[in-house]
């Protein structure tokens, strides 16, 4: 098999700002401060403050309907993780959604992308027909799929029967109502990996697949060992935010099953949703999403190193 | 001198006529909060037309459902003067009680149907009533008139699985009974065949003053041998007898209705507005062949059953005096204006909040003489949900929990019920 | 043997293609059946424009699609503004700022939503600007920049810097740098964003939900007017999400060749 020669360096974040770093130290920071500061700005008034204001009600007895607001400490946190049903039910429901759904779109995304990345015929109307998705808003396609699922009156079930099959009641059995749970989400977030994986691949450099071709290398070789490394940190970029927005679904869940049946699919959001807005303390919700954040947070970066080094390993 | 003398006395006197008459040109305005569904379209019309008899702008503020009660519970918390009149309900009755003005001094209140005033619902600690009527809502039995007589719709639970195996078998019908399980629809099937098998959520049977409840230590009934009878009724009917499909446990109104409506289900029992519905040819496949008749009735229980509650209008307490005053004296003119009740009967089926209007409707009515006879007059009703700030949590409990019953094994349904029970207990206390 | 395996590729493509439409050809067709027809789609060949009709009469749903597309419009081109210079400057400096930076927009991404959507609302009404455009947009630009900032980080890490570095020995000034140089070479992935901001905040319901009342009505929450407490209308709900789908298709059909370049740097 011919030797393959390895991508040039220049992908590593070569800064033109390096060398000039200690002459200019002032205006160069000066520069830096001001390509943030907007951003910085919106996020402090925006982000910031309210969740600020939202992590002070989870150390206080704040129910919306008599907001008393005296301090109670880590009392909120401390119910949380001591109910087995958030340890035991609610959290390995959520990482296990979170892992199938986004390695799913991930996968499946990245497989379009490659196909989208050539010219051919039809390209145009395949490339719009697979971001279709992404331009119904996600609550519509949660009560369109949910119907459709439906096992008297949505077509799945029609179909299946016309097939032969048994028509399944999915929502009413925990496994069914999970794989649709996932396959909404999978559904919905697909085109969105495809469109930023394809724009990843229309940015690189032409050069290391010129060479690859050269050497002789097929496609499948190709992929591995050009194509992925080159991609790495738009994929692991892609991957981990939707990772932690998977964490968070809360709208299709509600939608599609409420966490049920008898809270068998309840995620981590429609947890802290049911003590915020359903039982209106809001202290406690704001809590249980604290822990989530929390949790979230030290997976995220787990997630980051682990991916890094996995699509390193393929060189 | 008498000439600027005179020249002011004409600037006072424009002044004053200035002042005066900005005073007169106050423009008078009432702000209502609501949320966007037919019933209260209905009343909002009966507002309009008063609005307009009495130089009043009525400013309709709609809110979504979903966080209606978040969004208005945070309103009336940070005393926020947005509205004048807001949308009130029983479920949200005594958690807004310290919120809102007492309305007892509405002449118009005397025409209201007293069950549906219940103090334990509506009172502040005061033992004022903070509410005034809008519509009454209450679900119904449904049946097909094709299929059945009156004489052959079941009349208690036994006889609802005999009859539609029956039809089931004749190929008249795919279901016998379809009805919404999931959170929040709980009132189409396990609520009211658990209320007409003398069973409740929470024990004493029927009990909502929540002394009592609490005396007894917010027991919950789920342990109760009746439940054990109704969960049992429930797996029996989609896994035995097969008389409702299996994925009922999951099904909200919506998804029931459609199933009726399509005509593959001979009963069901849902919001008594939904005659309207089910009767429209526009909307229904079973237009014309829907008829309502009583509750059947389970083992335990013998006579007659319904649920009868209120939607209402509520005047939060940080406003304005004058405001208050405009808007209580709209609310009360809205309780004897039969013409603008009978209006919001037609257009919705649901029952006007003045008594005296329901025997004129009835004279003509056939409908209203059937929601009478099989609702409104039942002697022994219960109240639909329970009244104090965790019920919510209770209901959700309890949903939870009848559900993992009904889509687990059979011999399994005494267990989740005792898990029910404690689950229940914990969001009670 | 070639063709065969062109021929299975092609079925898959076309499957996948299949499975990605259906569900949205099934709303569209929904929309299109009389309200006896909506849930039981497949009984009945019955169409009709009757909801299209009773929706387009609702004088909130006009003023709805345009607010709609104004904040969609405002929330792109804020959004990628202030962004795209946050990515640059996480991907061309190293230093403590940038490190503190790039933590602290990660760290309060993390936070779901449910613990400060309410505190938002109070924000909002608090500095007078509840129910209106800025109201609304602000929050959302806030809520893109720790996505838009880090993949924009990832892009500016794929191009070259010698290319700036010769432009700033060539006299450039850092800022023209990056407008010159940078930018269009980080198009597609701008694009691509682009897309994705304005269908995101299009579609976009919960901050829509919490944060607009009466003034600025928005397509989204139109929409869910149509759920009460009584059920759903989803004859009309159909209907208004169809023609939502309007825009957005356009809006992708428009932005799509802008993610797909000819040329390669």
């Amino acid at each position: 098999m011919a030797v393959l020669s390895p991508p040039p360096p220049a992908v590593a974040a070569v800064s033109p700002y390096k060398g000039a770093r200690r002459r200019r130290f002032g205006e160069q920071e000066r520069f830096m401060a001001l390509l943030i500061a907007p951003a910085a700005l919106l996020m402090l008034l925006f982000q910031v403050v309210p969740i600020l204001i939202g992590a002070n009600a989870s150390f206080r007895d704040w129910a919306l309907y008599d907001p008393k607001r005296t301090w109670v400490g880590l009392k909120h946190y401390v119910e949380v993780l001591g109910d087995p049903l958030f340890l035991t039910l609610v959290l390995p429901n959520t990482f296990l959604f979170m892992a199938v759904s986004v390695g799913g779109a991930l996968c499946l995304g990245l497989a379009l992308a490659l196909l989208l990345n050539r010219p051919f015929r039809g390209q145009k109307v395949v490339q719009t027909v697979l971001l279709m998705p992404l331009m119904v808003a996600p609550v519509i396609a949660a009560i369109m799929l949910r119907w459709m699922f439906n096992d008297q009156f949505g077509i799945v079930n029609v179909v299946l029967e016309g097939l032969g099959f048994e028509g399944q009641p999915w929502l009413a059995q925990r496994w069914t109502a999970f794989a649709v749970i996932v396959f909404t989400d999978v559904w919905l977030w697909t085109p969105w990996f495809t469109l930023l994986l394809l724009a990843g691949l229309q940015s690189l450099p032409r050069e290391p697949f010129e060479a690859a071709s050269i050497d002789g290398a097929g496609r499948w070789a190709t992929f591995r060992f050009v194509t992925l490394p080159l991609l790495r940190s738009i994929i692991v970029v892609c991957a981990v935010i939707r990772a932690i927005d998977a964490f968070r679904t809360f709208d299709i869940v509600w939608t599609l099953t409420g966490g049920g049946p008898g809270r068998s699919t309840e995620l981590f959001s429609l947890y802290a949703y049911v003590f915020a807005f359903l039982n209106l303390d809001f202290g406690k919700g704001s809590a249980a999403a604290m822990i989530g954040a929390g949790v979230i947070l030290i997976v995220g970066v787990l997630l980051f190193r682990v991916l890094d080094r996995l699509v390193e390993v393929s060189r | 001198m008498r000439k600027r003398l005179g020249w002011v006395l004409a600037c006072t006197g424009m002044v004053l006529l200035l002042a005066g008459t900005s005073g007169a040109q106050a423009p008078k305005e009432i702000r209502v909060g609501y949320q966007p569904n037919p019933i209260q379209d209905a009343s909002l019309a009966m507002m309009e037309k008063w609005g307009a008899k009495h130089g009043v702008k009525i400013t309709k503020v709609p809110n979504s459902y979903g966080v209606y009660v978040e969004k208005m519970t945070a309103s009336l918390t940070s005393n926020s003067d947005q509205y004048d009149v807001i949308w009130h309900n029983d479920d949200w009755g005594q958690l807004w009680k310290k919120l809102l003005e007492p309305m007892d001094d509405i002449p118009g209140l005397k025409f209201a149907d007293k069950w549906g005033m219940d103090p334990i619902i509506f009172n502040n600690d005061d033992g004022k009533t903070t509410v005034v009527p809008l519509g009454h809502t209450f679900g119904a039995f449904f049946y097909r008139t094709d299929l059945l007589k009156e004489s052959e719709v079941p009349k208690t639970h036994a006889e609802l699985v005999t009859v539609s195996k029956k039809l089931q078998e004749a190929k008249k019908v795919k279901f016998g009974y379809v009805g919404a399980m999931a959170m929040n629809h709980t009132w189409f099937s396990w609520f009211w065949t658990m209320w007409t098998n003398e069973c409740d959520v929470l024990l004493p049977v029927y009990n909502r003053d929540n002394a009592t409840l609490a005396k007894n230590g917010w027991k919950s009934g789920m342990t109760e041998p009746c439940m054990k009878e109704t969960a049992e009724y429930w797996w029996d009917a989609i896994n035995t007898h097969k008389i409702s499909p299996k994925g009922m446990p999951a099904y909200d109104r919506n998804e029931a209705n459609a199933v009726f409506m399509a005509g593959d289900a001979a009963f069901t029992v849902a919001d008594s507005v939904y005659w309207a519905t089910f009767n429209d040819a526009a909307k229904s496949k079973v237009a014309g062949k829907v008829g309502i008749s009583y509750f059947p009735l389970g083992p335990r229980r013998k006579d007659h059953f319904s649920w009868n509650d209120i939607w209402g209008w509520a005047v939060p307490k940080s406003i304005s005096a004058e405001r208050k005053k405009l808007a209580k004296q709209m609310l009360s003119d809205m309780m004897s204006d039969e013409e603008g009740q009978l209006e919001l009967w037609k257009r919705t089926g649901a029952p006007p909040p003045n008594v005296q209007v329901w025997d004129r409707i009835a004279k003509d009515d056939e409908f209203m003489r059937q929601l009478k006879k099989y609702n409104m007059d039942i002697k022994r009703k219960a109240h639909s949900a329970y009244y104090f700030e965790k019920w919510p949590a209770v209901h959700k409990a309890f949903n939870d929990s009848a559900t993992k019953a009904l889509t687990g094994d059979r011999k399994d349904i005494p267990k989740a019920l005792e898990e029910g029970a404690a689950a229940v207990h914990n969001a009670a206390k | 043997m070639r063709l065969g395996r062109r021929a299975l590729f092609g079925l898959a493509v076309g499957l996948v293609c299949f499975l990605f439409a259906f569900p949205v050809l099934w709303l569209i067709l929904t929309s299109l059946r009389p309200q006896s027809g909506v849930y039981y789609v497949h009984r009945g060949t019955e169409l009709t424009l009757v909801n299209f009709a009773a929706v387009l009469q609702n004088e909130r749903i006009v003023q709805a699609f345009v607010n709609s597309a104004l904040i969609s419009t405002l929330a792109t081109v804020f959004s990628l503004m202030v962004t795209v210079t946050s990515g640059y400057m996480l991907s061309r400096f190293r230093g403590l700022l940038s490190r503190t930076w790039f933590g602290t927009i990660y760290v309060f991404r993390c936070v779901p939503y449910i613990s400060w959507v309410l505190p938002l609302y109070f924000v909002t009404q608090a500095w007078g600007v509840y129910d209106s455009y800025t109201g609304l947009l602000l929050p959302h630009i806030a809520v893109h920049i720790c996505f838009f900032s880090w993949l924009m980080k990832g892009f500016f890490d794929g191009i070259d810097g010698s290319m700036e570095q010769a432009a700033l020995l060539d006299g450039c000034t850092r800022w023209g740098a990056f407008v010159r140089v940078a930018l269009p070479a980080a198009m597609p992935a701008i694009a691509a964003l682009a897309v994705l901001c304005w269908l995101f905040t299009w579609n976009e319901f919960l901050f829509a939900l919490i944060l607009t009342g009466q003034k600025t009505p928005v397509i989204t929450v139109v929409m869910a007017q149509f759920v009460h407490e009584m059920g759903i209308e989803w004859h009309l709900m159909s209907a208004t999400a169809v023609l939502a789908l309007g825009p957005a298709f356009l809006l992708t059909l428009f932005g799509q060749k802008y993610v797909i370049r000819g040329l390669r740097i």
